[in-house]
């Protein structure tokens, strides 16, 4: 299996798709190969400043610990633990989290080990090898192995409440489908979808998979914003939680972290889009397919 | 066409930003210079403020909405109107309510902020019209037809963008471009636009193509810009279909930065006659290996050469060398 980069310089740095291209062979993609550490940190490039939060071993030490923690349980589980504690760890605005090069980085340069050990599909019947898929190295935000965990993390948090995400996350459907749905960028519609999980309204893959894209489309004539309004971000808290980095403690390990002291979502409102994606759910349901576009 | 079950607005919903005002670290505030936004272009260009410190941009707006119609018809109560900032790359999205200026007006106003941790690159400003229709709250009746655009780095408000051109040096440069080191230029796809990277090793380019030098050098050096701009083309465009988002029954998705503009600009010429989805979902299919790819490569070439304005550069270059050709001889 890929092991554990040799060489871990001190800070974070970005690597692009182009430099990146080099490195993801079929060797690492299968899991066999591991990526040439020292190489890679000679064309990666360091992000400047000596903010803590871009201290790499902050971040290896929370692989070290998940995989360990989660060595013989499904991969798939590792997912609600990793994602409030690598958001927390990170720290990082949504304009630096756009940053692609970023999350490239941490998958070869930081953590290709967890990579390979997250994503590596089971080998097949005819024996051929499995294989991480190459966009969980370099690949969009709903795809690539960390991007997808940040972005979940940052989307379906009530300000510094964590424990949304930790729901997203137990589900894959839920993680993969919403995650690449723009709705979701409406905080109450988040958390709206994560509560009818959390009350057993929504339970199978099928389900979800059902439910997101009837939100989805019936956004196209309906503005949740205005039926479910959210307080306006106040910009502040977040830099604060920032600035409070260079004197956090390692991410607990146990508990869950604490975001950023923002406004939580409006409770009216996020139960008005529950009751509402209730009903377009039973709807769909009852069709035994998604609704058309039009409702 | 999409039909909606609900009566929606015919008339035009237009929006204009009026004022931009900046907010920096220990409440410093900036005014943006008018020059700084485009209501021809309609983009803003935050890149224009003095400071560059600055944290949040708010957004003076007015929209102009069919309120005759509305009245007219009576199809709608509770009538609102919304203007929404966002941002795919950050997956932003910041919501406002304008007011009435006066009851039943045309003209609405209201003012938008935009934090600058949560947005990169370039965010669209709408508005839309919502209101209640058949009992229904929330159903949105009208948006803008065409969106504004919010850059918070250009310092010019203009809709369509320069390539970047940069020069480096190969040999001393970042690792991966040594290899490049012969190469005159690379083009440069992987970051959020793509760049073209000169080689200042190389003797004489740079001057050639800034045309600093004789006639002659400067007939060369249009040549080589246009097939600069060719290559350009070409890399963007294999760039852009290499990376397509694919929906669950196959088909493609339009990107929606550059790569996506690219494709609809370049579609028309490479499988003309069609609409810009159908050809996208064709060469997509091409290109995954059913039907044939190599086929279609001199159509992608002539696209990038048309756009390049390679024949034209080449037929200017004729032309040139023959005139001087003549007074050389004269």
């Amino acid at each position: 299996m890929t092991s554990r980069p040799e060489h871990l310089p001190e800070r974070l740095a970005l690597l692009s798709d182009v430099q990146a291209a080099e490195y993801i062979s079929t060797g690492l993609l299968e899991g066999r190969d591991d990526v040439p550490s020292i190489a890679l940190n000679k064309v990666a490039e360091p992000l400047p400043g000596d903010d803590a939060r871009l201290q790499l071993h902050r971040v290896r030490d929370l692989i070290d610990h998940v995989l360990d923690r989660f060595r013989d349980e499904r991969p798939t589980a590792a997912d609600a633990w990793l994602a409030p504690r690598l958001h927390e760890t990170l720290r990082l605005t949504r304009r630096e989290a756009a940053e692609k090069r970023l999350w490239t980085y941490l998958a070869l340069g930081v953590a290709p080990d967890y990579v390979v050990w997250r994503h590596l599909s089971e080998p097949r019947a005819d024996g051929s090898h499995g294989r991480v898929a190459r966009d969980r190295f370099v690949g969009p935000h709903y795809k690539q192995t960390f991007a997808r965990l940040w972005w979940a993390a940052e989307l379906f948090r009530d300000g510094p409440d964590y424990r949304p995400v930790v729901v997203a996350c137990a589900n894959q459907d839920m993680l993969n489908s919403a995650l690449r749905l723009d709705v979701i960028d409406h905080r109450p519609t988040a958390l709206a979808l994560v509560r009818l999980m959390e009350r057993g309204v929504v339970r199978t893959g099928r389900e979800v998979n059902g439910l997101t894209p009837a939100v989805n489309a019936a956004a196209a004539t309906l503005m949740y914003d205005v039926l479910a309004p959210d307080v306006e971000r106040d910009g502040q808290a977040l830099r604060d939680w920032i600035e409070g980095a260079e004197s956090s403690l390692p991410t607990p390990r146990n508990n869950l972290p604490e975001g950023p002291e923002e406004e939580r979502a409006p409770e009216e409102a996020v139960e008005r889009l529950v009751g509402h994606f209730e009903e377009l759910f039973a709807d769909a349901q009852v069709r035994g397919r998604t609704p058309v576009e039009s409702e | 066409m999409r039909v909606y079950p609900y009566p929606r607005l015919t008339g035009a919903v237009t929006v204009r930003v009026t004022a931009v005002r900046l907010r920096g670290p220990g409440d410093t505030r900036e005014q943006l210079d008018s020059r700084g936004y485009s209501v021809i272009e309609q983009v803003v260009a935050l890149g224009r403020a003095e400071r560059d410190d600055w944290q949040t941009a708010r957004l003076a707006l007015t929209a102009t909405i069919p309120a005759r119609e509305i009245e007219t018809k009576g199809h709608w109560s509770d009538v609102m109107a919304v203007a929404v900032l966002a941002e795919g790359a950050t997956n932003t999205r910041t919501v406002a309510r304008l007011e009435p200026d006066a009851a039943g007006g045309r003209d609405w106003t209201g003012e938008i902020e935009l934090d600058r941790d949560n947005y990169v690159d370039r965010a669209s400003l709408a508005v839309h019209v919502v209101a209640t229709v058949g009992g229904i709250a929330g159903r949105i009746i009208a948006s803008t037809d065409q969106e504004w655009l919010i850059d918070v780095t250009a310092d010019a408000p203009l809709r369509d963008r320069q390539l970047e051109v940069s020069t480096v040096s190969f040999a001393r440069g970042a690792e991966w471009l040594r290899s490049f080191r012969d190469a005159p230029w690379i083009v440069d796809t992987a970051g959020r636009m793509p760049t073209v990277r000169l080689n200042s090793d190389f003797e004489g380019l740079v001057a050639l193509v800034e045309s600093q030098g004789s006639k002659v050098e400067s007939v060369v050096g249009e040549m080589v810009l246009a097939q600069m701009c060719a290559d350009v083309w070409t890399a963007v465009f294999h760039t852009a279909i290499g990376d397509l988002e694919i929906e669950d029954d196959g088909t493609p998705l339009f990107p929606s930065d550059w790569r996506g503009a690219v494709l609809r600009e370049m579609l028309p010429d490479i499988v003309p006659g069609r609409s810009v989805e159908d050809a996208l979902r064709e060469v997509h299919i091409r290109r995954a290996g059913q039907g044939s790819w190599a086929d279609l490569q001199p159509r992608i070439q002539y696209a990038a050469a048309r756009r390049a304005e390679v024949p034209k550069a080449l037929a200017a270059a004729v032309r040139d060398i023959e005139r001087l050709d003549q007074e050389t001889h004269a």
